[in-house]
Formats: C-alpha cells, sequence, structure tokens
C-alpha cells in the first residue's frame, strides 16, 4: 500500500508539474503583453512594470521566469482579474464552492439513482425493463446538456412555475457567507427565516441538479449494470447459487459488494465529464460557480483568470481522480499490483 | 440450386460479415445507422439541397411561424428567424457545420492519433513513461475546457473550433490506441511474427492495425459524440461559429431571445443535435455488442 | 421519468415552503433585473446606463433635478439659486436636513452641507485633489463638457450655500448639475477613508443621501441596498432593493414571468405583445431621449475619407433594420438629435438606400473592389439598440452587397467599452442616451474634441469646424439663435457622416402588475424610491 500511495505521489508531482509548465505557458500564448497575462494589473506605468519585470524575472531566461512563476503560486500571489482588478485566489474561493456544491449533489444523485437502476437492469437485461432502461440510458447520454436544461426551464419554470430559473437562492434573502455552501451557509445564518431559505434553497438546486445529473446517471446506470451482468458469470456467484441461497440473498452478499467496487472509480473517472457539464449547466442556471467565472473570463478576454481557472479545474480533477482511486485500493488489494 | 448437405460443414463466414450479422440484429443499432447515414449524407448534399439560400434575409417575411401554425407558409416549413431567413435551409445547411466539421475532426484526430499512438506503442523505456505521463495530464483536463482554452489562444471561430476539438480529442486516441497496441504486442502470434524476421513497421501494419481497426472504430464512435457535442456547445457559448453561420449549436444560442415567440427554433436545432448525437451512440453501441457477441459465439 | 419523481419530490418540498414568513419578505423587497453589473458606486465617473440606472437615483441626489414630465429643472438638495446678470456666477441655497447614509463602515457626524458639494465638484477639477486620481482620474461627462475649463471655482460662502463661479456663461450648465453624473459626495466619508489610507473605497463602498443604503456588492451576481430610514423626502417604500444581474434577455424575461424579477430593464421588443396578454406583467412606455447609432473610426483608413462613409451610409437598409431590430417600435432617425428636441433641423436631407450610389461613391474613393471592416457590436441589450448583434448581422449582409467584406466582432460589455476607447474597432454600433434636455448633450459628448479625450467619441471624430459650432452655440442663452447654431450643426454631420444616426427609440420596462410607482425619467436612470408592492 505504501509503495502504491508512494508511486501515485509521484505521478501526482510530475502531473502538477506539467500543468504549471502549461500554465505557464499561457502567459505567453495568449494575445497580448505577457507581464499583463501573468500579473492581471490593467494599468502597468512605467515604473511599476520596471519593479514587475524584475520580480517575475521577466528579463531572464524562461527557466528562471518559471521558477520566479511557481514560487508566486506556491505563496499564493496568482495574480489579479483583470477585469475586476481583485486577486484571482479570492474570486476562486468564492465561487469555487458552489461548483463543488453543486456536482457533489448531482454525483449522490446520480448514486443513488444510477445504482439501483443499474441493478434492475442487470436482473433481466433482455427483459422489457431492461431494455426501457437501457433506452433512457442512450438517449440521457446523447442529450446537448445546455438543450436539456432550457428544456426543463421552459417547462417547469416559465410554464409551470414550479421552480425558479436560475441562481442559487432568491436575491431577498442575504446570507453571509461562510463556508461558501449554500446549505450550510443557511444553516449557520442566524434568521428568523431559516427554513423557509432552506427550501427556496432547495427549490433552486432541483432544477440545476437534475440537468447535471442526467450524464452521469445514465453511465452509472449501465456500468452498474455491465459490472453486475460480469460478476454474475464468476464462479463464486455459480457457487453461492449453488449453495441454496436465494437470488436476493447471492445479489446482496456476493454481487453487489464485488460490482460496486469499480462503480468508486468510475466516480473519479467521470468528474471530468461532471466538471465539463457543471460549466454548461452554471451558464444557463447563473450559477455562480467556477465554470460561469471561468466562461466570463473568456468573454471579459481576462486571460489571468483563464490560467487561473485552468489550473484550478484540473487540480481538482486530478485531486478527485486520485481519491477515488486510492479508495478504489484501499478496498480492492488486487488493484495494487498493477 | 440448394446444395445437398450430407455432412455437418463449420460455417466460414467473414470475421466482417459475422459483426454485420451480429449488428444487423439489434433494431437500436439499424435504426442509428439509418439516421446517421442519413445525417452523412445530408452533410455532403447540404449546400445544393436547400429550399432556399440559409443566409438570404427576406425582410417581408420575419419570424414567420412553422407551416403547421394557421400562420405559416408551405415554402417555409419550419418558418424563418427574426431577420427573415429560412430555418429549414438553415438547418440543412448546418448539418454540413456541425455534424460534417465534427466528422472531420474526428478524422484530423484518428489519423494524428495513429501515429502518435503507434510511435508510443511501439517504443518502450523511459520515452513511453514519460509519455504516458504526459498524456495522463491532458486526459485529465476535460475535453470542453481544454477546447475552450485553445480558442482563447486562437480566438473564436469555426476554424479554430475544429482545431480546438480535434487536439482536445487528440490524447483519448493515443491513449486507447496505446493501450491496444500494446495488448496485441503480448500476443504469441506477434512474437512469432517477429521470430519470423518481421520489422515493427510489418508488426504494425500487418498484424497489429488489422486487429485493432474495430476497436478505432468504437473508439471513433465515443470520439465522435463528443465532437458534435463540444461544437455545438462552443457554438452555444458564442465561441464557436461566430453569426450569420448556421451551425446548430449558434443557432440555439442566436435563437435564445426568441424562445416565447419561436419556441421551434430552439426546440428543432436541439433536437437535430441529439439526434446526431443518439445516431452515433446507438451505431457505436451496436457495434460494441456486436463485437462482444461475436466473440462469446 | 427518474428525474420527474425527483422534481416532485422537490416540488412537494417548495410548496411546503411557500409559508406567510417568506411572503414577508417578499412584500417588502423589490428585485430589479439589471442588464449588466455596474462598473462602480461613483456616478462621476460612469458613462454606462446601466451603471446609472443603479447607483445615481438610488444612493445618491444632486442639487437639481428634472423633472419627467415636462424637463424642466426643480429643486432637490438646493432649494432655490440665482445666478448673476453676466451669467458668471451662480449661487445655490441648500437644505438642512439632508442626511447621510449611516452604515457599518461610516457613521455620518453631520447632515449633507456645502463642504461636501465643494468637494463633489473639486475631486472632478482639481488635478491636486487627494482623490482626483483615484479610478484613473477620467470623468468621462464632465471631460466631455469641458467642465475643467468651464467652471472656474466652487466655494462655499455660508455653510449651507455653494457658490460656483465660470469663466464664460453657459446655457447648459444648469442642465449639467441636474443629471445623474452630478450626484452629491460625502466630504467627511472621504476625509475618513484617507486617514485610513483607503481612499480606493469612496467609489466602491459608497455613502449618498439618496433613499436606499449600499449593502453589498457580489461582484457579476447581485447589487444590495436598504431602505435609508431618515431620507429627506420620507423613507422609500421598500424595505429592501436588489439588483439582480442578468445580462441574457431571454433569462431576464423568464425570471419576470417566474417572478424571480419584479422590474426587468430592456424586455425584448419583439415579445411585448406576447407579455402584454398576461394579466400579471404590463409594460410601462415613456418617451426617452436617445439615438442608436453606427460610428466610424475616422482616424483610421479607409474611414478617414468622407466618400467613403457616405458610401456606406447609403449601403444600409434602415426601414429593414427598424422593423427587424426594432419591431417598429422606434422612429427612423434622420439626425443625432430625436425629432422631439426643439433644436431638430426639419429640412435636413437622410441619405436614403441605394447600394448602386454606394457602390459609385466607393469607386470614386478607389476602393471599387471593397475592402474588409469590422464592425463592434455591443453584447448587451441598451435603450437606443435592442439587439445590436442583430443589426450587425443585418448591415453585414447589406455591406457584402457592395463588395464589402464585414466581420462582427463582440466582447463583455465592460471589455468591450474599454477596448473601443482604446480604439480599437473599425465601426461600431452603439448609441447615446441623453442625460438631460440641452441639445448641447447630443453634440459634445459624441462628437466633440473633448469627447475624443475623454473617450466617448466613438467616431474618434475631432473637427475644429464642428467645435466651433458647438461652443458658439453655448455663449448665449436665446434659443432662436442656439437653433441656429445646432441646425448648422447637423448640416455638417449629414455631409460629414462621422456616424451614421439610426433610430430613436421608446424607452420599455417590463413590471410585474403588483408594483406601482417606478419612475423613469427621460433623461436619465430609472429611479425606484416610491416603487411599492399593492396586493392585487
Amino acid at each position: 500500500m505504501i509503495n502504491f500511495l508512494l508511486r501515485r505521489l509521484f505521478l501526482l508531482g510530475t502531473v502538477l508539474f506539467g500543468l504549471s509548465l502549461l500554465a505557464f505557458s499561457l502567459g505567453y500564448l495568449f494575445p497580448g503583453d505577457p507581464l499583463q497575462n501573468f500579473s492581471g494589473i490593467r494599468q502597468l506605468e512605467p515604473q511599476l512594470r520596471a519593479e514587475l519585470t524584475a520580480a517575475y524575472r521577466l528579463d531572464h531566461s524562461y527557466l528562471s521566469q518559471y521558477l520566479a512563476f511557481l514560487n508566486r503560486l506556491w505563496h499564493g500571489d496568482w495574480g489579479l482579474s483583470l477585469a475586476s482588478q481583485q486577486p484571482l485566489l479570492s474570486e476562486i474561493r468564492q465561487v469555487l464552492p458552489a461548483t463543488i456544491e453543486l456536482t457533489s449533489y448531482a454525483l449522490l444523485v446520480s448514486f443513488l439513482f444510477g445504482v439501483p437502476l443499474g441493478i434492475l437492469a442487470a436482473i433481466k437485461p433482455e427483459g422489457y425493463l431492461g431494455k426501457i432502461i437501457n433506452t433512457i440510458t442512450v438517449a440521457g447520454y446523447s442529450l446537448p446538456v445546455f438543450w436539456w436544461a432550457l428544456l426543463l426551464i421552459m417547462v417547469f419554470s416559465v410554464g409551470l412555475g414550479w421552480f425558479p430559473s436560475g441562481g442559487r437562492l432568491g436575491v431577498l434573502y442575504e446570507i453571509p457567507t461562510v463556508s461558501g455552501f449554500m446549505l450550510v451557509d443557511i444553516f449557520l445564518a442566524e434568521t428568523p427565516y431559516q427554513q423557509a431559505i432552506f427550501l427556496d434553497a432547495l427549490r433552486h438546486l432541483a432544477l440545476p441538479t437534475v440537468v447535471l445529473a442526467t450524464f452521469p446517471t445514465t453511465v452509472m446506470i449501465r456500468f452498474v449494470r455491465d459490472a453486475m451482468l460480469e460478476v454474475w458469470e464468476q464462479n463464486y456467484i455459480k457457487t453461492a447459487k449453488a449453495k441454496g441461497l436465494s437470488r436476493l440473498q447471492v445479489l446482496y452478499r456476493h454481487g453487489l459488494r464485488n460490482a460496486l467496487l469499480p462503480v468508486i472509480r468510475q466516480i473519479g473517472l467521470q468528474f471530468s465529464a461532471l466538471i465539463t457539464l457543471a460549466m454548461l449547466t452554471e451558464v444557463i442556471f447563473s450559477w455562480p460557480g467556477i465554470g460561469r467565472w471561468l466562461l466570463d473570463s473568456i468573454y471579459q478576454r481576462n486571460f489571468p483568470a483563464i490560467q487561473a481557472g485552468l489550473m484550478i479545474i484540473s487540480v481538482l480533477v486530478i485531486t478527485v481522480n486520485m481519491l477515488t482511486e486510492i479508495l478504489h485500493t484501499f478496498f480492492n488489494p488486487l488493484a495494487r499490483k498493477r | 440450386m440448394r446444395k445437398f448437405r450430407l455432412y455437418f460443414e463449420e460455417q466460414h463466414r467473414s470475421p466482417l460479415a459475422q459483426l454485420w450479422r451480429e449488428f444487423a440484429r439489434q433494431h437500436s443499432a439499424l435504426f442509428g445507422l439509418a439516421l446517421f447515414s442519413s445525417f452523412l449524407l445530408l452533410s455532403l448534399v447540404a449546400p445544393f439541397i436547400t429550399p432556399h439560400d440559409p443566409y438570404l434575409q427576406a425582410d417581408n417575411l420575419l419570424l414567420l411561424p412553422p407551416s403547421w401554425s394557421e400562420q405559416g407558409l408551405v415554402q417555409y416549413p419550419f418558418g424563418t428567424d427574426d431577420l427573415g431567413r429560412d430555418l429549414l435551409s438553415r438547418l440543412l445547411k448546418g448539418t454540413t457545420f456541425t455534424f460534417g466539421l465534427a466528422l472531420v475532426t474526428v478524422i484530423g484526430a484518428l489519423l494524428a492519433g495513429l501515429a502518435l499512438g503507434a510511435l508510443a506503442g511501439m517504443s518502450q523505456g523511459m520515452k513511453s513513461s514519460f509519455f504516458n505521463h504526459l498524456l495522463d495530464l491532458i486526459l485529465t483536463i476535460p475535453s470542453l475546457l481544454l477546447a475552450i482554452i485553445i480558442v482563447a489562444v486562437l480566438g473564436p471561430g469555426l476554424a479554430n473550433t475544429a482545431w480546438a476539438v480535434s487536439l482536445a480529442l487528440l490524447p483519448q486516441f493515443v491513449h486507447g490506441i496505446r493501450n491496444a497496441i500494446n495488448e496485441q504486442l503480448k500476443k504469441d502470434y506477434v512474437t512469432a511474427y517477429r521470430l519470423d524476421g518481421a520489422n515493427n513497421w510489418q508488426v504494425l501494419t500487418r498484424l497489429i492495425i488489422p486487429n485493432i481497426w474495430e476497436k478505432i472504430i468504437v473508439m471513433s464512435s465515443m470520439a465522435l459524440s463528443t465532437a458534435i457535442l463540444d461544437i455545438a456547445a462552443l457554438g452555444f457559448l458564442s465561441l464557436g461559429a461566430q453569426a450569420p453561420i448556421p451551425e446548430w449549436g449558434a443557432m440555439i444560442s442566436d435563437s435564445l431571445d426568441l424562445i416565447y415567440l419561436a419556441p421551434a427554433s430552439v426546440a428543432i436545432p436541439g433536437l437535430l443535435i441529439f439526434a446526431a448525437v443518439l445516431s452515433v451512440n446507438l451505431v457505436g453501441d451496436g457495434l460494441k455488442t456486436a463485437m462482444q457477441r461475436r466473440r462469446e459465439s | 421519468m427518474i428525474k420527474y419523481c425527483l422534481s416532485a419530490a422537490m416540488l412537494a418540498l417548495g410548496l411546503a415552503g411557500c409559508s406567510a414568513e417568506q411572503q414577508d419578505l417578499r412584500a417588502d423587497g423589490l428585485v430589479y433585473c439589471a442588464e449588466g453589473a455596474p462598473e462602480h458606486f461613483n456616478p462621476q465617473r460612469v458613462t454606462s446606463g446601466t451603471t446609472i440606472d443603479i447607483i445615481s437615483q438610488q444612493l445618491y441626489d444632486r442639487l437639481l433635478d428634472i423633472d419627467a414630465a415636462s424637463g424642466e429643472l426643480r429643486p432637490a438638495l438646493a432649494k432655490g439659486w440665482q445666478s448673476s446678470a453676466d451669467g458668471l456666477v451662480y449661487e445655490f441655497d441648500l437644505r438642512h436636513d439632508v442626511q447621510w447614509h449611516q452604515t457599518d463602515y461610516f457613521q455620518p457626524s453631520r447632515v449633507l452641507n456645502a463642504e461636501d458639494v465643494v468637494f463633489t465638484f473639486n475631486r472632478i477639477m482639481d488635478p491636486e485633489h487627494p482623490f482626483h486620481f483615484i479610478g484613473g482620474g477620467i470623468y468621462p461627462y464632465f471631460q466631455s463638457v469641458d467642465w475643467a475649463s468651464l467652471v472656474k471655482q466652487v466655494s462655499a460662502p455660508e455653510p449651507y450655500r455653494v457658490r460656483f463661479e465660470l469663466s464664460r456663461p453657459d446655457s447648459s450648465f444648469l442642465s449639467n448639475l441636474a443629471t445623474d453624473f452630478a450626484a452629491i459626495l460625502s466630504a467627511e466619508y472621504a476625509a475618513q477613508l484617507l486617514a485610513a489610507n483607503a481612499p480606493q473605497l469612496l467609489d466602491s463602498q459608497p455613502i449618498g443621501s439618496g433613499p436606499f443604503i449600499f449593502r453589498e456588492y457580489q461582484k457579476d451576481v447581485l447589487v444590495r441596498f436598504y431602505q435609508h430610514p431618515h431620507y429627506w423626502r420620507g423613507p422609500a417604500a421598500m424595505q429592501q432593493l436588489v439588483f439582480d444581474i442578468v445580462p441574457n434577455n431571454a433569462r431576464r424575461m423568464a425570471k419576470l414571468l417566474t417572478h424571480e424579477c419584479d422590474v426587468i430593464a430592456y424586455p425584448r421588443l419583439a415579445e411585448l405583445a406576447l407579455v402584454t396578454e398576461r394579466p400579471d406583467v404590463k409594460v410601462q412606455e415613456s418617451t426617452s431621449m436617445n439615438v442608436g447609432f453606427w460610428a466610424f473610426n475616422t482616424q483610421r483608413p479607409p474611414f478617414n475619407q468622407v466618400k467613403v462613409r457616405q458610401a456606406l451610409a447609403l449601403a444600409i437598409n434602415q426601414r429593414a433594420i427598424l422593423q427587424a431590430v426594432y419591431f417598429n417600435q422606434a422612429t427612423a432617425a434622420r439626425s443625432v438629435l430625436p425629432p422631439t428636441s426643439w433644436a431638430f433641423n426639419q429640412q435636413l436631407a437622410t441619405p436614403e438606400y441605394n447600394p448602386q450610389a454606394a457602390k459609385a461613391l466607393l469607386a470614386e474613393a478607389g476602393l471599387a473592389s471593397g475592402f474588409n471592416m469590422t464592425i463592434w457590436a455591443m453584447p448587451v441589450q441598451r435603450l437606443y439598440n435592442p439587439n445590436a448583434l442583430k443589426m450587425a448581422e443585418l448591415i453585414q449582409a447589406d455591406l457584402a452587397q457592395i463588395g464589402v467584406n464585414a466581420t462582427i466582432v463582440s466582447y463583455e460589455w465592460n471589455t468591450f467599452r474599454r477596448k473601443l476607447t482604446e480604439g480599437e474597432h473599425d465601426s461600431v454600433l452603439i448609441g447615446w442616451a441623453a442625460d438631460n434636455a440641452d441639445p448641447d448633450n447630443f453634440f459634445r459628448p459624441l462628437l466633440s474634441c473633448a469627447a475624443l479625450e475623454s473617450g466617448s467619441n466613438r467616431a474618434q471624430w475631432c473637427d475644429p469646424v464642428f467645435d466651433r459650432i458647438l461652443n458658439q452655440a453655448l455663449l448665449t442663452d436665446d434659443q432662436l439663435q442656439r437653433r441656429s447654431f445646432y441646425l448648422a450643426a447637423q448640416q455638417y454631420l449629414q455631409t460629414e457622416m462621422p456616424l451614421v444616426a439610426l433610430a430613436h427609440s421608446q424607452r420599455i420596462q417590463a413590471i410585474n402588475s403588483q408594483i406601482e410607482g417606478v419612475t423613469i425619467n427621460p433623461y436619465g436612470g430609472i429611479a425606484l424610491f416610491s416603487a411599492r408592492r399593492v396586493q392585487p
């Protein structure tokens, strides 16, 4: 296990190194002045320019510049946003929790619905139920997410008026930001309307969560179904059946646990796709998360922010990926050999 | 004339024919194939069959409703947009941009991926492990994010979108092809062929490629559905196709302002994207199932 | 399928949540959905109508106000005013009962007095002033009317009396004081910030004397104000006022229909008919002095040639634009000035759509084979132009007819204006909404040399002849005399064609039927002081 962890750690280091190299080179690849791309300061007076050039070592070799860049990253100096002239790191700190909140609920939903449906589909893959579930999943992962979101908004919020069309909370409710996670913050806030606000937040969450959960749910269903079918063929299941255990008992004691193991790994692998979808979902539902922030930065030609957003999202994806892999390995010693 | 068969004869269908038989057994896959072929055909002939010029602004026919509503005109089956352009013609033309372009980007990425994947697969040691890590890095970045970054560097536009999507798809191909080749290299018949004196090139072209092409097609089908979705998403975000190009995603974002007045102008392009991706996925799924069943039979 | 079950479950929760207390909070609050984010919170430094709408009438007061109905000046912070016979000295008597906002970052110790007025205007005029260069030292409106050379001195002869000394008579001076830009800031707050060594907070954590108090700004998400309980006109009807920032037109409309917004800025003209059928929404229309235009960057070839500009003006189909973009809810513009202005030139010959003549003119200019150009189109809907991108597409098609290949360029709104000020465009679709009733307000901020410096001159046009006409028009108070100068100015513009005026539109708001008392000033931002919710 230690050996495995060390190997992963080394890989993480390599990947982070490559990532920082990519982010650094973007400073030069983006149109405009590299100094402005790195610092994000809009008005660079000659004196400031000279100071920054020295501090960023832009008059030295690329290697030296890169080291200075790493040093800044390490010390939390990620530059300013070109648009707002605020430190990027503090802006990211404000938007990142919203994204994490939304994606975790979506993952939770996809887990809650995907696993049972996948099992259902595996019981009789050629039966009606299996076929119906199959059709839904194929349709589900062919849906263009932005169109699907528009459809739901048109029907459920504009048409029926059941849900709000966007945002995290009714704007008249003022909830101080403590953790950045809306439901937690509402819980912490001292307000007489707490219950009403909490329900309002849930209503705001409903549509984006459904939209974002659509794709991972379908993937989960198919994955669980395939895993179940595979496990079902294993010898130990046959043995269990031969021992006279009922179908349900076999399913619960032997099948499920072995089939669900790869599902943990699957969460990590799907996370990258989930973040992509979250970006689009956030744009459509005006969800103040990092995806919307990043896309706004692109419309604003806010290059320092794009650079920082790339790094943060990639690190997030890599971390989740690693964590699930480690978890998976922890539960499944066989995987350590690889 | 039917031949009288006395002895039981093992059937010797070619693998391709077996594959087709298994494929054709699945109704959904056949349906997907039909849909796919029609999109393919449309994307080729679209410029010649549009009933009107998709860019022509008829300023006396603004926001004409579809022909099934009372105020519609038969000449404009889906109506016109708010600049008086025929929606049907634009949608047809859009097939070339969304579906056709996606196909081109996938083929481009596939060819490059084949070259790089072969290079990586056939080489071993330090080079290979470095390459592996580099791929791991790029694979962690979501493809749409990668495409967005590339567009941010190159600037928005349809051609840049194609480059971006192509580049974003490349790592998957390299990774997949490299793994497939590695798997093949371990097979005994490769060793045998090598012992016969075959060099790397011969092993690759005569043994490996013929054995992995089906996998490549499945891979391509997955890439194609990603490509369509990404091109449409970039168009929707106004980072891809720019006005007045009738790319489906861009058409949705163009018509978004009219969603209450002319819901069809948002619904139909979306439906087409959905159908296009669905057709690709159905074909891909069908192929996968067919390959699996062939192996089992 | 599965999702719907979930939705239903959530719905059950949601309906249960509509308890009485929630209703209360909604009843006392107003949500205005704005089309863009404010740049900052100081009206002096603003040109964009978006920012003005959000901050001016809500947070601040001015010495004078403009009567929305008649367009005449009426007292506000100043109870009254006198001017000297030569028109060079103006004196204002201030109210004694104007309370500043009280917040957790500022506790006022006194009411508004002349010191505050002097501070406000010295910041603009005096380069030595400690606050002058906060935010870059750019005061676009005041620079465009050449304020620094017009006003010699602002002083406080008595605690509640302010004196303005001018270097020349200016018939538009009082109107300028009544614009949304001339908001009065607190000198005491500024001194406190200066002592704390944080002067830049003056423009981001505002203190005013207006009906609402600043609470928070979540960037690009919302701006929150609370009622100012000691407002000198009496407290506002609403306890809370929130500006929800929704740049997308369709989403703004959706929020109105789902009652997430009470008032939305700039509903799509196309949807007005649809919206008016609904019982829960009403549409408020008011005349507005504005113009949407297409400006050429006259410093870039080939747009530095008059013939090219004239050719392009002839090449576009104005009638089609009015129909497709304004849905015929606007008057075709014949001049920069709207026909309702007293200085409008009735005799003006307007260019008629004529691609052949345009081609001929291009050939004369030596560009018979056409050229490439960019059309910059605003990303947001504005009063004077509901959909610049659509308009750009129409113009693009028109230009293709005469062999000009146009590309459409658009950025996010604040970036767009920044790049525009830097003059990176070939041509731009933008417009102007008047800040006061004076015709000078249409010419000077748009096309004078001073405006070129301050950045609001989108045509990058500086013509001494034109500037002289404008200056002469200000030297007299006699309307007939002034009119003749403005007629000449319009005639001159018609031949020089630095910009093509396209349309003058109505200002339209879509409002929830429960809301009353939203007032729109034809010369400026929206006022939500007396907005209230009435149960139907």
